[in-house]
């Protein structure tokens, strides 16, 4: 696992952040900033996921949001049935998304390009009216998840929530990060640039692009799983929020969907942005924000974030 | 030689003092500290129109406490915060407000999906929390300390639709068969389930009982479907695009129903009730409040005349009548427990605020155990006399007469719907 020096400061900067993470528990007793950076996890969570597919294998991905409420509601429905702890709701979630996930993958082998992106959209809306009509968890009524007053280890639920979506974060990163510099990523950055001739140079493009949908699937129920526990009350129209999508397309394009690093950089920055945003000025200027942000970047910077500093390294070795 | 980095942190460290400087000087000499009341509303977004109207109506209850000098000497201000109508926003405002901005008292956004998401927060720091116009929302909680001001009453889910059935089986012949049409969201759903009950305790035989997609766009095969169900009395549960649909398409198919109305949100609204003009004629549905002679209580036309001024060019309801009496009467409740227990020890303000009767500009308020109104004051409105394109006629009686609670009636029922 440890085979090159990158890996080993790569490996060190997440332990780090992880046990940075369990300090602040002990230190701080704030809920805010729990209750923020829980919001920045689970979009940094979304982002990484979407790039798995839309930025190293070059499908766009418009039904993030769909793969978010479906964990979202996995962990209700599982909650409610089993009573069953977080982890094993968070599993299932991914393992309910993760199979989703698969049937997108097959998907891709009759729709490509903008096709595809409609399709995900597609399924989405078919999946948002399913839940709407699904009485057991609330339909369209919505339905609420009691959270426990008291937690062991904790000082409340939102800390230990907080230490779950850190660790399920770092968890999707190391993944990425995987993913990205492995065969299998070199395989996905073919199918990206040219699928018939990847395919004719041996690269098993079905095979990679199902390992790619599935992580995503996956990836994003675990986003999700977490998700009633953390706002209490969920209802179709807020699981299967627009913005949601729409977030998990701009902070990976603002950070740059070449490297894995890129959504991380975009979801800190732009889920950064949005908390302090909210707070100090209009949550509706989140969007306008957003929107603003993709258009500069697509147009004037479309490797994002990364590929600025890549190009402006370059120019300093010279 | 100063390089650049240094000047950098010359700056900043210059900035810094001055920022300092003038955060001393700028000090109050020693005013007494404000009583911050917290919230999120929503601003912008699916309820924004509401969200607004109700927040201009806290800000004029602002302003009369301040000119009364404040809530025990202090002077009020809100921390607010926009939820853009999400639920997700709605945990991480109120901790902020909790916790960062440390507010005195909170009180709720509008609305039962934004209501909600807060409710654990508040429960955790044992806050009352004084909530405007959420639907049931303690039904899952079982706080003690949840007050909302919506006059559903305790059992909301039949309260709400309790009259329109009793006002159909005093009609001689009495109707037998029921319609139960609604939006397929959270309040129409909460609400055709509570007029299934009713039908049912009513003796009413349901004959078409179907819900429809939030989207639908054209009503007429609906219309058309409860008409060929041959019912006596239809009873619609919709959100305000819809209900502007089915009235409409109910005009246009000449739907030939004894009764219809019941739960339709949006008719309550001015903009919506000079667009539909005629065709809400003997339309009975709900409502909250309306300037009819018997819910004339001291203080609502005053605050109205205000409202009616503030929201002026603002794109809210100009008349007002339906939530921003309540926006306003939620905060009356919380200044009146606070002066009566002279303090803010949230367990006596709960206790006082179970126990005692209010008086607010939208009358005596009285709670149950389950925070809500301890009796409910959901009335049966029916339209009458509407002209064409006239949004002044609705400001005064005599459009919407009041058929039920009884000890509000303001005028006899027109039966049947369509003559």
């Amino acid at each position: 696992m440890l085979k090159t020096r990158a890996d080993k400061i790569f490996w060190a900067v997440l332990a780090a952040v992880f046990l940075g993470g369990l300090a602040l528990t002990e230190l701080v007793a704030n809920e805010y900033y729990y209750t923020a950076i829980y919001a920045i996890l689970q979009a940094t969570i979304m982002a990484v996921a979407w790039n798995i597919l839309g930025g190293f294998t070059g499908y766009v991905n418009f039904g993030s949001a769909a793969f978010f409420a479906i964990g979202a509601y996995t962990a209700v429905a599982l909650d409610k049935w089993l009573g069953l702890p977080l982890p094993f709701l968070i599993a299932a979630s991914a393992a309910v998304c993760g199979l989703m996930g698969l049937g997108v993958g097959y998907l891709t082998l009759r729709l490509k390009g903008v096709y595809f992106a409609i399709a995900t959209l597609a399924m989405a809306i078919v999946l948002e009216t399913f839940v709407t009509n699904w009485e057991y968890v609330g339909a369209a009524r919505g339905v609420y998840i009691l959270t426990p007053e008291k937690v062991p280890f904790f000082r409340s639920y939102i800390q230990l929530l907080f230490v779950v979506m850190l660790a399920l974060t770092l968890g999707s990163i190391a993944i990425s990060r995987a993913l990205n510099s492995s065969r299998i990523g070199r395989g996905l950055a073919a199918i990206r640039d040219d699928e018939v001739a990847a395919e004719c140079a041996g690269v098993p493009t079905l095979r990679l692009k199902l390992i790619s949908t599935t992580v995503m699937g996956a990836m994003m129920g675990v986003a999700g799983a977490p998700y009633p526990f953390f706002v209490t009350f969920v209802d179709p129209l807020s699981a299967f929020n627009l913005f949601v999508a729409v977030n998990a397309i701009a902070m990976p394009m603002i950070g740059g969907t070449a490297h894995w690093i890129g959504p991380v950089i975009g979801a800190l920055v732009i889920g950064g942005a949005q908390e302090a945003i909210t707070v100090t000025i209009s949550s509706e200027l989140n969007v306008l924000v957003v929107g603003l942000m993709l258009v500069l970047f697509i147009t004037l910077a479309p490797q994002g974030i990364v590929g600025l500093v890549q190009k402006w390294m370059k120019r300093r070795k010279r | 030689m100063v390089n650049r980095r240094s000047f950098a942190r010359a700056i900043i460290a210059a900035g810094a003092l001055a920022f300092a400087a003038g955060a001393l000087v700028s000090a109050p000499a020693h005013a007494a500290k404000p009583l911050k009341i917290g919230f999120s509303m929503a601003l912008t977004g699916g309820l924004a129109g509401a969200g607004k109207a109700a927040l201009i109506a806290m800000e004029i209850w602002r302003e009369d406490v301040n000119k009364k000098g404040g809530i025990l000497g202090r002077p009020v201000e809100f921390v607010y915060y926009d939820d853009a109508t999400q639920p997700a926003k709605v945990p991480g405002i109120y901790t902020k407000l909790l916790n960062v901005d440390k507010v005195d008292l909170v009180v709720s956004s509008y609305g039962t999906n934004e209501i909600a998401p807060a409710m654990p927060i508040v429960m955790r720091k044992k806050l009352v929390f004084p909530s405007l116009f959420g639907l049931a929302v303690n039904d899952e909680f079982n706080y003690d300390r949840y007050f909302q001001i919506m006059p559903a009453g305790p059992e909301p889910k039949t309260d709400w639709s309790k009259g329109f059935f009793e006002l159909a089986a005093e009609q001689n012949p009495k109707p037998k068969t029921v319609a139960i049409v609604s939006a397929d969201s959270e309040f129409t759903l909460n609400a055709a389930a509570g007029a299934r009950q009713n039908a049912k305790s009513g003796g009413f035989i349901i004959v078409y009982d179907k819900t429809y997609p939030m989207s639908t766009t054209d009503y007429s095969p609906i219309v058309r479907a409860i008409e060929a169900a041959n019912a006596d009395i239809v009873f619609v549960a919709s959100y305000p695009p819809q209900s502007v649909g089915m009235v409409k398409a109910a005009r246009e198919v000449g739907l030939k129903a004894k009764m219809f109305g019941g739960a339709m949100v949006g008719l309550q609204f001015a903009a919506i009730q000079k667009n539909l003009g005629p065709a809400l004629n003997n339309i009975i549905n709900y409502d909250f409040w309306v300037p009819e002679p018997t819910l004339n209580f001291p203080g609502v036309k005053e605050f109205l005349a205000r409202y009616q001024e503030a929201a002026k060019g603002k794109g809210v309801d100009p008349l007002g009548h339906y939530l921003p009496p309540y926006a306003y009467a939620y905060l009356q409740v919380l200044e009146q427990a606070i002066n009566a227990t002279k303090g803010l020890d949230q367990g006596k303000l709960a206790a006082h605020m179970h126990k005692a009767t209010f008086k607010t500009v939208v009358g005596d308020v009285k709670f149950a155990k389950n925070g809500e109104w301890a009796t409910s004051r959901t009335l049966q409105v029916q339209f009458r006399d509407v002209k064409p394109n006239d949004m002044a006629q609705f400001s005064g009686p005599g459009k919407r007469i009041v058929l039920y609670p009884k000890a509000w009636k303001s005028g006899d029922i027109v039966y049947p719907f369509n003559q």
